[in-house]
């Protein structure tokens, strides 16, 4: 039994922080909450579903594409829906979740729920984990994790437009000052949000089928992580994930397995009592103290 | 002056002969008036859908040949719909209620069919109907607490009807197979593994108390949230457990669809057997995958989506189904029932002679319709009987199997019972 609580308790803790992990970019970035986040995800999928079944595309070259489109889908909904709104964070939250009901609704509208929309694995099969059977996907999911951090983290940290990001993610008034042009900087962080999200979809979408609503799942996940780890931390969110992942799987192991859906809003409700800026968030931090 | 008096007289007649002339064309209107049928579903599922697309179609040709003959005149049918979103994980019973009351209230049908899509919205829903006194004709939740309900208050909840199976039909069908499991193949490890909802608990639950009266070894109960998106604590206590049968009951697309991709994933090496809609839907070849073979379900009743070559009147509706709407309907569930039901419906109107609610009500426990999903009669708690050995006496179901084909094709076979069955139960070779 624990072989297989670690294994696929790490396999959630994974699909939680991909689910999280764009979300978590753009906030940490641009302190915008995209509330599209979870609809981006799902579109992003049905993207690359109509790509390789009424295109022809095969699925790799597809599943580029359709993080490119979902990308630049983010990119434009700054330029179109939030640039005038930028910095009222009410409005911005508002915004982003009315355009997030409005591209599901679309979804569901056009018929895209059912058991019929399902996307290909990347390749079939598993192998034996610790003797615990896994699937390759579910190992692609791990590896996808692991490796965007990793990517994250070299972007972040030495590329001219990651380094604008953390000037603009530490302190706006003066990245502004030297130069680095906020709007700009905003609205390619909601294009890289909503690219990682599009990947994570790509990626975890295979394992089941895909429907409409499961773009409010993913959002929920998303900020029950980003909540729980510290919104605009990734370090935090890769805790938060590990910590509603693993919470999952011991809840179904120890105390029945309907009690999985209530951890993460458990999560929420015990961070946001008992330190309401996350485990590593740092926003209410001063007000805490107080 | 006379003239003048001339000219008012014609115009006065002139305007008396349009009101004559007039008077009878407005008599046919209102003779044409339609009778209205409502329609508040869960419409964003495949059960909705193709049940609508189902009644939609039982209307045409009911409207081809004249419609419905009340009171000596014939009057089409016309149907109003509301999405009431029940069968989507997260919507309130409360939110579900609103929108049927909406319809009720603003469309004003004269009766409802399909009804809820989630067992517990059709019991909230049940003092909704009674309240308006609309006759209905549910047909697709499941949940036996239905006729628990009218047993307590008949008088009360008069106005409501059962056209599909219920759980326990459905387990019914399930347990006779695992009969079959036990008694040809030697079984007799088995996990249950359910959606945490009325219907679904039912269900299973008549499938484990079954399983203990013959003698399986109950490896697991397991009962997870409708949203749920993973299963392996189950899956792993079922493969440790050595179980040869994994029973499952879910409705809900998302989770049976992670759940099934993950049977596979997880090489669980045992028979799949309950209602796992991605496994028994037609196309579940191209959702799941060529995994779905051996896996063995129950479509309830009849005609649902599966055309039995035994059951002529299943064949027919799916062609016209197919016909009209390009591929067969995607739940092995109900659409057959909601098909029937507008039948149903239209002949006890006629009897009745009225679209009085109590008089429909009358006329409608006297059904006796042979439909495609059998022959349609109702209990005295108003659903309708279903059994397993005639459909010229009752409803039936049938428990299929997908096996290869000697093409190399999938498809689905009738195991269950052996007056539909096209094939035996055939065992994985990983079973032998």
């Amino acid at each position: 039994m624990i072989p297989t609580l670690l294994v696929y308790g790490l396999v959630n803790s994974v699909i939680l922080a991909l689910y999280a992990l764009g979300f978590s970019l753009t906030y940490g970035i641009s302190g915008l909450a995209n509330f599209a986040h979870g609809a981006l995800y799902i579109l992003s999928g049905f993207a690359a579903w109509n790509l390789i079944h009424h295109m022809g595309i095969p699925l790799l070259p597809a599943a580029l594409l359709s993080v490119a489109l979902t990308g630049m889908l983010g990119f434009v909904f700054y330029w179109v829906l939030l640039l005038r709104i930028r910095g009222i964070a009410l409005a911005e939250l508002v915004v982003t979740f009315s355009a997030g009901v409005a591209i599901l609704e679309i979804l569901t509208w056009q018929g895209f729920y059912g058991i019929r929309y399902s996307l290909p694995v990347f390749l079939r099969g598993g192998i034996e984990v610790g003797g615990v059977a896994v699937d390759y996907q579910r190992l692609l999911v791990l590896g996808t994790g692991v490796v965007l951090v990793i990517l994250l983290w070299l972007f972040v940290h030495h590329t001219r437009i990651g380094l604008a990001f953390r000037a603009m993610a530490q302190n706006e008034r003066t990245a502004l000052s030297v130069g680095i042009e906020s709007d700009w900087v905003g609205s390619l962080s909601l294009a890289m949000g909503a690219a990682l999200a599009a990947v994570a979809a790509l990626v975890v979408l295979p394992l089941g089928v895909m429907e409409s609503t499961i773009g409010y799942e993913v959002l929920i996940y998303a900020l029950a992580v980003a909540i729980v780890g510290g919104l605009e931390s990734t370090v935090g969110m890769i805790l938060g994930s590990f910590l509603i992942g693993f919470g999952q799987v011991a809840a179904a192991r120890f105390i029945g397995a309907k009690w999985m859906v209530i951890v993460p809003l458990a999560a929420i409700v015990v961070v946001l009592a008992v330190r309401p800026s996350g485990i590593l968030g740092r926003f209410k931090e001063l007000e805490e103290r107080v | 002056m006379k003239r003048k008096a001339c000219r008012a007289g014609v115009v006065f007649l002139a305007l008396l002969a349009l009101i004559v002339a007039v008077s009878p064309m407005e008599a046919g209107a209102s003779s044409k008036e339609p009778i209205v049928l409502g329609v508040p579903t869960s419409l964003y599922t495949p059960f909705g859908r193709d049940g609508l697309k189902a009644v939609k179609l039982a209307v045409e040709e009911i409207n081809a040949g004249g419609g419905v003959l009340v009171g000596g005149q014939r009057r089409p049918l016309e149907v109003v719909v509301a999405d009431t979103r029940g069968g989507e994980p997260g919507t309130p019973v409360h939110d579900a209620l609103m929108a049927y009351e909406k319809l009720i209230t603003e469309k004003k049908p004269h009766a409802i069919v399909i009804g809820a899509f989630r067992s517990e919205v059709l019991i909230a829903s049940m003092d909704l109907v009674a309240k308006y006194r609309i006759p209905q004709l549910g047909t697709i939740a499941q949940t036996p607490r239905f006729q628990a309900k009218i047993k307590k208050d008949p008088e009360k909840y008069k106005y409501l009807f059962r056209v599909t199976t219920d759980a326990l039909v459905d387990a019914s069908y399930i347990n006779r197979t695992l009969d079959k499991l036990k008694n040809d193949f030697g079984m007799n490890r088995i996990y249950f593994i359910y959606q945490d909802t009325l219907w679904a608990k039912a269900f299973s639950g008549l499938m484990s108390k079954h399983c203990k009266a013959q003698g399986w070894t109950q490896l697991g109960f397991d009962g997870y949230a409708a949203g749920a998106t993973d299963f392996s604590p189950a899956l792993t206590n079922a493969k440790a457990g050595k179980a040869q049968v994994i029973g499952m009951v879910w409705d809900v697309p998302l989770g049976a669809g992670v759940f099934v991709k993950q049977y596979v994933a997880m090489k669980v090496p045992a028979l799949l057997i309950g209602f796992i809609p991605p496994m028994a839907s037609p196309m579940a070849v191209k959702t799941v995958g060529p995994e779905v073979e051996y896996s063995l379900s129950v479509e309830f009743p009849v005609g649902a989506s599966l055309p039995l070559k035994k059951l002529p009147k299943t064949v027919e509706f799916l062609n016209k189904f197919k016909q009209k709407y390009g591929s067969l309907p995607e739940a092995a569930a109900v659409n057959s029932s909601a098909y029937d039901a507008v039948f149903i419906l239209a002949e006890a109107i006629e009897r009745a002679g009225s679209l009085d609610p109590d008089k429909l009500v009358v006329e409608l426990e006297k059904t006796d319709y042979r439909g495609v999903s059998g022959r349609i009669r109702f209990n005295e708690q108003h659903v309708a009987v279903f059994g397993h050995e005639d459909p010229n006496e009752t409803g039936v179901c049938v428990v299929f199997q997908w096996q290869k084909g000697a093409d190399g094709t999938l498809r689905r076979v009738p195991v269950y019972p052996d007056f539909l069955a096209e094939g035996k139960i055939l065992l994985p070779p990983w079973m032998k």
